[in-house]
């Protein structure tokens, strides 16, 4: 039964963790964590953001519509599709489907937290960073400069976990940029 | 130190102390400076469509381009 409109328009994160953990638990989903500005918030200073931005593993990667199953299970559920979100209360939750080893590895490694009593899954901070290395916006190297002064990651951390998935030229390029002459 | 750089010295300071509030408490704060970022950005928008270098990359959220419904 779809909740009540009035308590979708209040619905806030704590119902989008809710809402994963049923999809995870109904199979609609193989795994999924939370990821971008909303999971960088676990370690530093809040930062301005429209949208939550959530990883998935499916159970059948390679059919064409690889969302719908996701989007069908939103919708019987009272929350509707807007653009390539669904709206969750406040938030357009983003579903992006694992597309990289790195985002795998995220997924694999991604820590369940607490929110609110309610257990969520999301990345943790030295995948955060290096998924934000690797799409490598202004507002990404933010990220990884944020995580990396929270404590939350070391530059080391980051290193090796660029290495592992082929971003040390990536890695060498924003130390050079942003932290060699800082030291 | 002037009392300018002090004022911004306590802000930097005071920003940075809020990475120790709770989690929930840091996600209700980013709910509310949405109204703020949507009234922003219709303007960045004219100015990405008008081709404005100063509109640069920025937009909210960190996702990879998403992942069209086929």
């Amino acid at each position: 039964m779809s909740p009540p409109r009035d308590l979708r328009n209040i619905a806030g994160v704590r119902d989008v963790a809710l809402l994963l953990n049923d999809m995870r638990a109904s199979g609609v989903v193989s795994d999924y964590a939370l990821f971008g500005a909303a999971a960088q918030m676990r370690y530093t200073e809040p930062v301005a953001t429209l949208d939550a931005d959530v990883l998935v593993a499916v159970p059948a990667p390679d059919r064409l519509d690889v969302l719908g199953p996701i989007y069908a299970f939103c919708r019987a559920r009272g929350y509707d599709e807007e653009g390539e979100s669904v709206r969750v209360g406040a938030w357009p939750v983003q579903f992006v489907p694992v597309f990289s080893s790195l985002t795998l590895d995220a997924l694999h490694a991604a820590e369940t937290a607490d929110f609110e009593g309610v257990p969520f899954r999301v990345v943790g901070a030295p995948h955060l960073a290096v998924i934000a290395l690797s799409v490598g916006r202004a507002k990404d190297f933010a990220r990884v400069l944020a995580l990396l002064e929270s404590g939350a990651v070391t530059r080391e951390a980051i290193g090796r976990l660029a290495g592992a998935h082929g971003l040390s030229e990536a890695w060498d390029r924003f130390t050079r940029r942003f932290l060699d002459d800082r030291d | 130190m002037t009392e300018t750089e002090r004022r911004f010295q306590r802000q930097a300071e005071w920003q940075k102390s809020r990475r120790f509030l709770p989690w929930p408490e840091k996600i209700r704060l980013a709910e509310q400076m949405r109204p703020a970022i949507e009234a922003f950005r219709p303007q960045r928008d004219a100015r990405r469509r008008s081709g404005s270098t100063a509109a640069s990359a920025e937009h909210e959220g960190s996702a990879p381009p998403p992942v069209r419904r086929r």
